[in-house]
C-alpha cells in the first residue's frame, strides 16, 4: 500500500511536471521557418540555435524601430536603415546618429543577413547576433550600452510581457535581446525582383537590353558580385581616393596593410534604392558609378587584381555597355521587399516624432 | 619508570601518532575542496591605489592607475606528480576596482598537493567566437557598464585594460588607456595576444584535503606592463590588437606566486 502511494505521488509529480514543461513550451509561439529562395547559397546563420517565432520577430522589428536604444531617446535602428531604401539610410554619404552627428562610413543596406559570413564594411564583426551592439555602442549611432538599454526594457511592463511571450523569459538579458534583434533581421530575405521571377522561371521576363546587361554584367562585375546574393562577400579595394587618414577599412581589423583600404563588396540587389554609393558615399549615381569604374579607380598597392587590366587601373566598359548594364541593374530592384507591411514601423511608433528625422520625409514608405 | 610516566608517554605517542595522522592526512577517492587565488596588486613594491597614489615606471615616467582590468581563463593547477587538473569553460575578471574579485574561487578540486598555477590573461578564441547562449556572466557584454571589456567595432573581448594618467603622456587631457584584445582572428588572421601565464609556488604546495582550501596568493607588479619597452611618453593610447603586443608582452611578467595558505577550512556548504 505503502509503496502504491509513492508511485502514485511520483506520478502525480511527473504528470504535473510535463503539464507544466508544455506549458512553458506552449506559450502560445508559433514558428517561423524563413524561405530560402533556391538560387541562394545556403544560410549561415546557425537558426536552430536561435529558431524563430511569429513573436520574435515581431519583437525584435519593435525594436528595431523604436529610439529606446539610443542614449537620448532619438534615434532607432529605423532611423538610418530605411525600408524605403532597402533598409539603407537615403540620401545620406554617412548617417547621423545622436545629436546630430555623423559617421565616417556609408549606411549598409540589411537584407538576406543570413546568408552573411562578417557584416559592416571591415567585416569586424562575424555574428548576426553581435551586429546591432556595435551601432548600438557607437558614439556617433546610437550612442548607448547595452546595460542601459536592458535597464531601460526592463523597466518597461510592456517589454517585460512581450519578451515573455516571446522567449519564456521572466528577465531580458542580452541574449535575447540580441536574438530578438535577429530574429527580426532574419527575415529580411529581399529575393523577389524582376530578375529573381526570371532566373527562377516564376514569369518574370526581361527585355532584350536588360539580358544584355546581364551577359555583361556577368563578364565583367560578377567575379565580386557574384552568386545569388551579388556578393562573393570578399573584401577588396576598388580603388575609391582615399587617403587612408581616416579610415584603412579592413586593415583595422585584421592589422595587416595588404588589407588597406579593402571593404567589403556590397550585394547589388536594390541598388536602385540605395545612393549614394560606395563605403564613403562618395559617388551619388549608378551612372557615376560606372564612370568610377572606367576611369575613376585610383592605383594604390592594394587595389584589387581584378581592376587592373592591361597594367591600367580600371575597367574596359563602353557607354552603351554601361547603360545596358544599369539596365540590368535595374530589374535587381525588389519592390515587394521594400513595401512588405512585416517589416515596416510599427504603428505604434508612427505617432511619435522624432527629433533627428524632423527634415526627413517619410511619404515614399508608405 | 613508574605508571604514571608510561602513561605520559604513551599519551606523548598518541598525540604523535594524531598529529602526524592529520598532517599527511590520508585522502579518500572523491575528496575535494575549493581553491583560492588571490591577487595582491601592487606596483613595483608599493600596494596598488586607484587614483591618488603616483608611481613610476622603469623609464622614470610617472603614472597614476584609474583603472587594472584583466581576464583569467583556462586555468590549470599542476600536482607534485606532474599531472594537471584543469578547469575549462571557468572566466574571470579581475577588476581592481572590485575587491571580491581579486579572489577567484576554484571549485571542486580534487584532493591533492599542487606545486604551480597555469592560466591564459584573456578570452580564448573558441568562447570569444561563441554563440550568444555560452556569454554568461563575466562574457555578458552587458555585464561591463561604464567599464567596457568587449570590442563591438571588432567583435572581441578586452583582455587587459589599464588606465591612468601621467604628466608625459602626449594626450590633452594627459591620460594613458591601454586596451588589450585580439585571440587571432576568425575571418582572417589577427595579432593574437592571448598570454599564458605559469605562477611557480616556489617550493611550495597548496594542499587540498577534505577539510583544507588552501588561497595561493599571486602578487602582480602592474608595474611590469612597461618592461618590453612601452614609453608613455610616446604611446598614450592602445585600442588594437596590433599596437597592443608591447603591453601584452609586458604583463606576462607580473605575476608570481607570493606564498600559499593551506588554511583548515571547510569551504563547502
Amino acid at each position: 500500500m505503502f509503496k502504491h502511494k509513492k508511485v502514485l505521488i511520483s506520478l502525480c509529480i511527473s504528470a504535473y511536471l510535463a503539464i507544466s514543461a508544455f506549458q512553458i513550451s506552449n506559450i502560445q509561439r508559433t514558428f517561423f521557418k524563413p524561405e530560402i529562395p533556391s538560387n541562394f547559397p545556403p544560410p549561415v546563420y546557425e537558426l536552430k540555435a536561435n529558431p524563430l517565432t511569429e513573436e520574435g520577430i515581431e519583437l525584435g522589428r519593435t525594436l528595431f524601430y523604436d529610439p529606446i536604444l539610443s542614449s537620448d531617446g532619438s534615434t532607432s535602428c529605423g532611423s538610418c536603415h530605411q525600408q524605403f531604401a532597402a533598409f539603407a539610410h537615403q540620401d545620406h554619404p554617412m548617417s547621423h546618429g545622436v545629436d546630430n552627428q555623423f559617421g565616417r562610413r556609408n549606411a549598409l543596406p540589411l537584407f538576406n543577413l543570413l546568408f552573411s559570413k562578417t557584416f559592416f564594411w571591415d567585416g569586424g564583426v562575424h555574428s548576426l547576433d553581435f551586429s546591432p551592439l556595435n551601432a548600438l555602442e557607437n558614439e556617433v549611432e546610437l550612442n548607448e550600452q547595452l546595460d542601459n538599454v536592458l535597464k531601460k526594457l526592463n523597466d518597461s511592463e510592456e517589454y517585460r510581457d512581450k519578451f515573455k511571450k516571446a522567449f519564456g523569459v521572466s528577465e531580458i538579458t542580452s541574449k535575447v535581446f540580441l536574438q530578438s534583434l535577429t530574429q527580426f533581421m532574419a527575415t529580411l530575405v529581399s529575393a523577389n525582383s524582376r530578375y529573381d521571377k526570371f532566373i527562377r522561371n516564376e514569369g518574370g521576363l526581361l527585355t532584350a537590353e536588360e539580358k544584355e546587361g546581364l551577359e555583361l554584367f556577368e563578364q565583367k562585375c560578377s567575379s565580386c558580385h557574384a552568386t545569388g546574393l551579388f556578393t562573393d562577400g570578399s573584401f577588396r579595394n576598388n580603388g575609391v581616393p582615399n587617403n587612408y587618414r581616416f579610415d584603412k577599412g579592413r586593415e583595422e581589423i585584421t592589422l595587416n596593410a595588404s588589407d588597406r583600404g579593402k571593404y567589403k563588396v556590397p550585394s547589388l540587389r536594390n541598388i536602385e534604392f540605395t545612393a549614394p554609393y560606395m563605403h564613403d558615399g562618395s559617388i551619388s549615381s549608378l551612372e557615376k558609378v560606372l564612370d568610377h569604374y572606367t576611369s575613376g579607380v585610383e592605383q594604390s598597392a592594394t587595389l584589387d587584381p581584378l581592376l587592373k587590366q592591361n597594367n591600367q587601373p580600371g575597367l574596359a566598359i563602353t557607354d552603351p555597355e554601361k547603360k545596358k548594364i544599369i539596365a540590368f541593374l535595374m530589374t535587381l530592384s525588389d519592390r515587394e521587399f521594400i513595401t512588405d507591411k512585416r517589416f515596416s514601423e510599427p504603428e505604434l511608433f508612427l505617432n511619435t516624432p522624432k527629433p533627428n528625422e524632423k527634415n526627413h520625409s517619410h511619404t515614399n514608405n508608405r | 619508570m613508574n605508571s604514571f610516566k608510561i602513561a605520559l608517554l604513551g599519551l606523548l605517542w598518541m598525540t604523535l601518532l594524531f598529529s602526524c595522522d592529520s598532517a599527511a592526512e590520508t585522502i579518500s577517492p572523491g575528496d575535494k575542496n575549493n581553491m583560492i587565488i588571490e591577487f595582491d596588486q601592487y606596483v613595483g613594491n608599493e600596494k596598488l591605489v586607484l587614483n591618488s597614489k603616483t608611481y613610476k615606471n622603469t623609464a622614470g615616467e610617472d603614472f597614476t592607475i584609474s583603472t587594472l582590468n584583466f581576464f583569467v581563463s583556462n586555468i590549470a593547477l599542476k600536482k607534485s606528480d606532474g599531472t594537471e587538473v584543469t578547469f575549462p569553460d571557468q572566466y574571470f575578471l579581475v577588476r581592481q576596482a572590485d575587491a571580491a574579485s581579486l579572489k577567484l574561487t576554484l571549485k571542486d578540486v580534487p584532493a591533492a598537493d599542487y606545486t604551480s598555477v597555469r592560466y591564459t590573461i584573456g578570452v580564448d578564441s573558441l568562447k570569444s567566437v561563441s554563440d550568444l547562449s555560452q556569454r554568461k556572466g563575466v562574457l555578458d557584454p552587458a555585464s561591463y557598464g561604464n567599464d567596457n571589456m568587449y570590442w563591438s567595432w571588432n567583435s572581441g573581448y578586452i583582455f587587459f585594460k589599464i588606465e591612468g594618467s601621467s604628466p608625459l603622456s602626449s594626450d590633452p587631457a594627459k591620460v594613458f588607456m591601454y586596451h588589450v584584445g585580439g585571440y587571432g582572428g576568425y575571418t582572417g588572421k589577427t595579432p593574437n595576444n592571448l598570454r599564458t601565464i605559469t605562477a611557480d609556488f616556489g617550493g611550495n604546495t597548496a594542499t587540498v584535503r577534505k577539510d583544507i582550501s588552501p588561497t595561493v596568493h599571486i602578487i602582480t607588479d602592474a608595474g611590469q606592463v612597461f618592461s618590453a619597452g612601452l614609453r608613455i611618453s610616446t604611446t598614450s593610447m592602445i585600442h588594437s590588437p596590433a599596437a597592443a603586443k608591447p603591453v601584452a608582452d609586458g604583463y606576462v611578467n607580473m605575476f608570481k606566486v607570493d606564498h600559499v595558505h593551506n588554511d583548515k577550512h571547510d569551504h563547502k556548504e
